[in-house]
Formats: structure tokens, sequence, C-alpha cells
């Protein structure tokens, strides 16, 4: 029947008592990790546990952003692998994704700025990810509302503009994930909290939760902002993670004017437009750990200021709505991607930072391989959580946020 | 949502004007044995509880002191003792 409703995926009855691996976190990086668990592994007695519902966490709170032009080596083959999944996961999970490659336009408000984009785009060139320098004369064409004069407080020298780049719809994600996995025969528990990890002779053999005892050889820590915490607290494992508060808003719906993601590191400000009409924009982060998500005063004011000085035309616009997330940050903005050490079956897939939409599905693909088959695979090796102790930090934070006119 | 915090020169101000200058970890490792295990754990390593924990501040744009305070990480508000209540 046409109108006849039908879930997308049904719960389990309830908790096993044991399964071959189990998530915690029913985030996208936990629900990719299970899907290919289970496609590209025949691994199914795999159970993904979330204390709240599934897309609570970053995974709902993200402004949907996707693209490879990161900095370094390391970094950006995982994001461009990313890229190029999102059509190929479209067909394969049966469910519109809702991909939208508008292309990303990065503005540079300094020499410094653009010398350092000069770098990225020289990254991106060289794995054969389309990126260029364009002057400010092209940013103008590209976003017809930008304000290329030398009114503003830091005006534009220049951008760097990255066509593949886009918009993923984050929800659909988590649904179509979930489906995808549930398809595959992966539980799915929602409302259940892990209350605790064993560990007996440096091996995972369970882990508790508040439905019950699950006897697993294999946990993934995919908790998101609280992996940290969860680390710290069942398997005293410190991690290198500061635990930031990053607000979002979205204005009042209006007539198309922005068909670009455009950002800009000076005005800590990024701005699309949905397919609704509102400006979606994201802003700083909270200087100081927390785990509230709440929203501040402070940055509404300074989103508004940020968006009226790039973009004139929005002043008088209202925000019509704003949310908090959590970004788990790491000193080198890389994440943090190791297993079976210094446990054996435990993996981590945590610091993520405010990265962990856009590479959420290529790492899941990865991250399954690695726990399947105990070997790491070459483009997860970088991300190993030794590399701190090693004084091999990544350099990622030389990416353009740090670049103010001051530079 | 306002975080004050108490500065032990300039009393209680807008939390705007500090630096937060990361977790407590103790006193820095002695320079004698140091590995790099422990450098990095002194450096790096974060408890991130969500909790109350002890932690650093600077005065920035204020007297300039550094001290520590506590602070509940669950409602981001600075709390007077390490106990829950």
């Amino acid at each position: 029947m046409l109108w006849e409703k039908k879930r997308l995926w049904s719960p389990p009855a309830q908790l096993k008592t044991s399964y071959d691996a189990v998530i915690i976190g029913g985030g996208l990086h936990g629900l990719a990790t299970a899907y290919f668990l289970a496609r590209n592994h025949g691994m199914r007695r795999v159970a993904v546990i979330e204390k709240r519902y599934i897309g609570f966490g970053g995974a709902g709170r993200n402004t949907a952003i996707v693209r490879a032009n990161q900095r370094t080596q390391e970094n950006l083959p995982l994001y461009k692998e990313a890229l190029d999944l999102w059509p190929v996961l479209t067909s394969e999970l049966d469910f519109n994704l809702m991909f939208y490659n508008c292309g990303i336009l990065n503005l540079a408000h300094s020499e410094a700025a653009l010398k350092a984009m000069r770098l990225q785009v020289a990254t991106a060139q060289f794995h054969g990810v389309e990126s260029r320098l364009v002057d400010p004369q092209e940013c103008k064409e590209l976003v017809p509302a930008l304000d290329i004069s030398d009114r503003p407080r830091y005006p534009i020298y220049g951008g760097m503009y990255h066509p593949p780049g886009g918009i993923v719809r984050h929800d659909a994600l988590v649904w179509g994930l979930a489906k995808g996995a549930a398809k595959h025969g992966i539980h799915i528990h929602q409302g259940t909290e892990v209350t605790g990890i064993g560990v007996e002779n440096e091996k995972i053999v369970f882990v508790d939760t508040d439905k019950g005892k699950i006897h697993t050889p294999c946990v993934l820590n995919a908790a998101g902002a609280y992996a940290a915490a969860v680390s710290y607290q069942m398997l005293r494992i410190r991690l290198p993670i500061s635990v930031l508060t990053i607000q979002a808003m979205v204005t009042q719906p209006l007539k198309p004017l922005l068909d670009h993601v455009v950002s800009s590191g000076s005005y800590h400000c990024y701005a699309n437009q949905t397919l609704k009409g509102e400006i979606a924009t994201g802003a700083h982060m909270d200087p100081w750990p927390n785990y509230t998500t709440q929203n501040t005063a402070y940055y509404i004011k300074h989103q508004a200021e940020a968006l009226t000085e790039l973009m004139p035309c929005l002043k008088g616009i209202k925000f019509m709505r704003i949310w908090g997330g959590l970004a788990d940050m790491t000193p080198d903005m890389a994440p943090i991607l190791d297993g079976n050490n210094p446990v054996k079956g435990y993996f981590m897939d945590c610091g993520w930072g405010y990265f962990g939409f856009k590479s959420s599905t290529v790492t899941g693909k990865y991250m399954a391989q690695f726990m399947a088959t105990g070997e790491c695979p070459e483009i997860l090796k970088p991300f190993t959580l030794r590399r701190f102790e090693q004084h091999r930090l990544m350099g990622e934070t030389a990416a353009l946020v740090n670049y103010s006119p001051d530079n | 949502m306002a975080l004050t915090i108490t500065c032990p020169i300039c009393g209680r101000r807008n939390g705007y004007e500090f630096r937060f200058g990361g977790e407590d970890r103790g006193p820095r490792p002695d320079e004698e044995g140091l590995t790099p295990e422990t450098w990095c754990d002194y450096a790096h390593m974060n408890n991130c509880v969500a909790s109350i924990q002890k932690e650093w501040w600077y005065h920035r744009d204020g007297c300039g002191s550094w001290f520590t305070i506590y602070r509940d990480t669950r409602i981001n508000l600075e709390v007077s003792s390490p106990n829950l209540d």
C-alpha cells in the first residue's frame, strides 16, 4: 500500500549474553563500523550499545559539511575516500543521503592565510582531489553575496575553492546506516548504558551494561565526545583529548542566495544554505572543556557579526534555532584510531574533534577491517595513540583556522 | 550560561576574562629518569571526567595570576570543593 508506514529497522528483543563484538556508541562511527563488520567481514553477532538513541550526539549535531581538502598526507587520503563513498553508499543502503556536492569556498584574509592555502591546495592536487586558489573577484563570482571591498575588518584576499565538497544530510546517514546494519543482523540496543569493561590478562572479556553482562572478546570505543571519559573511567587509559562544546545555528528560511559552502578561519564562521532555505552556520568552540552542549549569548552575537561582515545582505535576518554539540579535540587535530594496544581486543575510534561526520563511513570501513582481521590497515597506521609519546604529532593544526590577519 | 571564575586577587569575574590552563596533573615530573611515556602523560593526557575536576586558569585580561579552581564539567560552574554534595 502506498501510505503504509514501515519501520526502517526493528530493535532487537533483548540483549544477548554474548556477542563477537560490542560497539560502544550508536553514532555514525559505531553504526558504520557495525555495518561494515557485517557486510564486508561476515561478523553478524555484533551489538551496538547506545546510552540514549542513535544520532543523539555529534551525529545529529554537526553542520553536515563534507570535504577532502585537509593539509597533511596522512589525513587527506581518508577524507578523499570518504567523499567518494557518498554516492556508493546512497545506492548500497538504498537510502537517499542527499549528498549535495555544491563546492566549498574557504576565504583567506591575509597573505599568510593564502600561503597556507597554497600548501593545502598542493596536498589536495597531489592526491588527485580538485582544489585551487581563487582571487577575490572569483570569490565574488562564486558567492555574489560576499563583500570583497576593503570595508570589512578583515578584507578578503582570496580563497581556496574545493568543488567536490558539499553537504550530506546527517540524519539520513544515521537512519541509512542503522537500516543497513540491522538488515545484516546487527543488534542496535538503544537506551542501554555501558557501565564497565572487563579485562583479564590484558584481554577484553566482557562488557557490563545496565541491562546485563555481555561476554565478548572485542570492544570498540566509538563513544564520540564521551570516549575519553569512558576510556579513563572504565580502563584507566588516559587520552590526549579535551572535550569542548561547539555551537551551531540556523537563520529563518530565505530565498536561495548561497549555493556553495563558504567558510572563513579568521571570522571563525562557516555557512551554507540548506534545502529549506535556512542559512546553517557554525561558530567557535567554548574555550574551556565541558559536557553541557549549552549555547551562549556571546557566540550568537559573534556569529551575527561575522555573518553580516562577510555577507552584508544578511543584516536583520533572525536566528531561528541554535544548538550545541561536543567535539573531542586532540592536540594535533587528528583522530586516535588504534587497537589491541595496550589491551587485546580493545579498539579506539575517537578524538575526531569536529571532523567526525565527514570521516565516519570510511573510518567505519577500515576499523571493521582492523577488528575483523586484527591487522591495522595501512591507512589507519599513522593515527596510533603512540604518536604522542613519540612526538610525531600531525601537522593538521597548522591548517587555516589558526591563520589570522595577525600572522 | 554564565561561567564566572574566582580569581584569588580580583575576585569573582566573567569567565571570558580567563584562559583555561588544563586539568591539574600534579607536579612536573623529574628530569632524571624521565621516559617518553611519563612526559607524554604529563604533557598531553587528560581524564576528561564528567564531574568535578581541579584545573588551572590564567587571568589573561586581568591580573595575570595562575591558579586552580574546582569546576563541574557537567554544568560548567565553579564549585567550592572537589567533593560531590
